[in-house]
């Protein structure tokens, strides 16, 4: 984002931002009814008759045993793993719904809250104070305080995030106390964040792509610096995604997998199969194990290609309106530009959704982060479903700019800069999904 | 930007968006699969092994080259691209192959105690 000299933006404008997080909150509320509160309940219901049978059965059998003195028949024990096996699929579906309806809740509460207090702060400045504070009449680029002041946030947030942890995990009725100085601490720097993102956003909304400021020297001579930026913390995120790779490589070579005993490493003869389980183990055999995974990657692909569309459309200079119900849904090149924006929202949400129902699904199943392979398992894909989470934050910004200011040939570097990013985030997660997933 | 080079009326973008849609439908398939569909050939952990790896760079290929626009962009945005590429190379053998079968199992110039006399 730039602090360049742009075009005026009228601060009421920025009311457009606190409507956008009411419709979040709305849908969020909503969708939560839906999934998590009334199909949840559907399904507990199912799930809780399925139980009692089961231990209903279970009991009978064993009376009936013990009365004749034999043990259960093969059928009888065949007709109790069915119904263990529908109870769990029954808990599974359950868990579906309502982790879903939760996360759903929770993510919209966080968008709301996140463009609505920043559109709130932003509303509440005099108007004269937009745009780079210089009214000199030229296109020059002032630099930004805000990422610095940014990372100092961040930087507060992290030092306090243990006490913030225990904090979040006293207000779901654990029996922990957190350090109130360390939470404070933590707060002050979720409020600087919040503070900085507004301000950065409060600069990027009037640039209209003139005053973009470009390297004068080596080895990036005549590119834009903040294109040349986002390259070096790319590389930097290369580096993240590497130790994660690496760590997971070096325990997996070790490990005796079902995979390792299938493909006879000498060193796991003899061992038994299922003494190591991975998160792949858990979840290729089966379609509906793999499903989340799978669409994820798909809903990763196809938001990387909607956001392509997004950049194409606002460089296309000689856009035209398409015909069919392309056309009736995307009137206008602004429409269009934020309507495949919002796709690309649509899609990243999803795959935060899902990842969590897949969490859900495989504590359930015992496989939780207590374990070596847990543990890589849950902070690699955690840590890639941060980036996720972060970038649909950034993309808050950008529905807000395209549906107000409007992205066009001048200024559509935000989308191409944030796609950038975007695109490193679907490129992890090319080495991700078959690492963790598949192999 | 590679919108200009278009096959069949679609721009690259597009084509590389089924590419990558076909090629992840491949990489599920040869993981879900224990036979070849209509075949009876097996699918051998090698030949998973193989997949995944030969799929994922195409896949990587194609995102950075053609949504990341480093085939079109100036040489510099590759160069910074791979520059890590050698420290992740490090990393996969200074911690990934570390294990004591990693390294036993190592071409005997690959491991830690290669001594350079006996070349």
């Amino acid at each position: 984002m730039s602090g360049g000299h742009g075009a005026h933006v009228d601060n009421s404008i920025w009311m457009r931002a606190v409507m956008m997080g009411g419709i979040f909150l709305t849908i969020g509320v909503l969708l939560f009814a839906t999934l998590g509160v009334f199909m949840a309940n559907e399904k507990h219901h199912v799930w809780e008759e399925l139980e009692d049978d089961y231990h209903h059965m279970e009991v009978q059998f064993a009376m009936d045993s013990s009365e004749e003195g034999a043990n259960i028949s093969a059928h009888e024990a065949e007709e109790l793993d069915h119904l263990h096996h529908e109870e769990i699929a029954a808990h599974l579906s359950y868990l579906t719904y309502r982790v879903a309806g939760i996360t759903i809740l929770l993510m919209s509460i966080t968008y709301a809250a996140f463009i609505g207090v920043g559109g709130f702060l932003n509303a509440s400045k005099p108007n004269a104070e937009h745009g780079d504070g210089h009214d000199d009449g030229h296109d020059e680029h002032h630099g930004s305080s805000s990422p610095i002041i940014f990372a100092f946030g961040i930087m507060l947030f992290l030092a306090g995030f243990p006490d913030f942890a225990i904090a979040c995990k006293a207000m779901l009725n654990a029996d922990v106390t957190a350090d109130l100085g360390m939470l404070s601490l933590s707060i002050v720097g979720l409020l600087t964040i919040v503070i900085a993102v507004a301000n950065w956003w409060f600069e990027d909304l009037p640039f209209n792509g003139h005053g973009e400021q470009i390297a004068t020297s080596y080895p990036f001579e005549g590119e834009h610096i903040r294109k040349a930026g986002l390259w070096v913390f790319i590389m930097s995120e290369i580096m993240v995604f590497a130790t994660f790779f690496s760590s997971y490589l070096r325990m997996r070579t070790e490990w005796c997998t079902d995979w390792a005993i299938d493909s006879g490493v000498e060193a796991c003869s003899g061992v038994e199969k299922g003494t190591v389980v991975t998160a792949s183990d858990l979840l290729r055999h089966d379609f509906a194990t793999l499903l989340p995974g799978a669409i994820n990657t798909f809903a990763l692909i196809i938001s990387s290609y909607t956001i392509v569309l997004a950049l194409k459309t606002a460089k296309n200079a000689k856009w035209e309106r398409s015909t069919g119900i392309m056309g009736k849904i995307m009137p206008t090149r602004k429409a269009e530009i934020r309507n495949y924006l919002i796709a690309t929202l649509a899609l990243g949400s999803l795959f935060i959704v899902l990842k969590l129902v897949e969490w859900s699904h495989l504590v359930a199943e015992g496989f939780d982060i207590g374990t070596t392979q847990g543990s890589i398992f849950y902070i690699a894909t955690g840590a890639h479903g941060l980036h996720v989470f972060i970038g649909l934050l950034v993309m808050l910004y950008l529905v807000f700019k395209a549906d107000t200011v409007g992205f066009d040939e001048d200024n559509a570097q935000g989308i191409e800069y944030f796609g950038l990013y975007w695109h490193f985030v679907d490129l992890a997660w090319v080495v991700i999904f078959p690492a963790f997933y598949l192999y | 930007m590679g919108e200009h080079m278009e096959i069949m009326g679609k721009d690259i973008y597009f084509w590389n968006f089924i590419v990558l849609m076909f090629f992840t439908l491949f990489e599920v398939a040869a993981v879900f699969y224990d036979v070849i569909p209509g075949t009876e050939i097996e699918v051998t952990k090698m030949m998973v092994w193989a997949v995944l790896i030969i799929v994922g760079i195409i896949k990587g290929f194609g995102i950075a080259a053609f949504f990341m626009h480093l085939k079109d962009d100036p040489r510099i945005y590759t160069r910074t691209a791979l520059f890590p590429v050698l420290f992740v190379i490090l990393m996969l053998w200074g911690i990934g192959l570390s294990n004591p079968a990693g390294v036993t199992e190592l071409p005997s110039w690959c491991t830690p105690n290669w001594d350079y006399a006996t070349r």
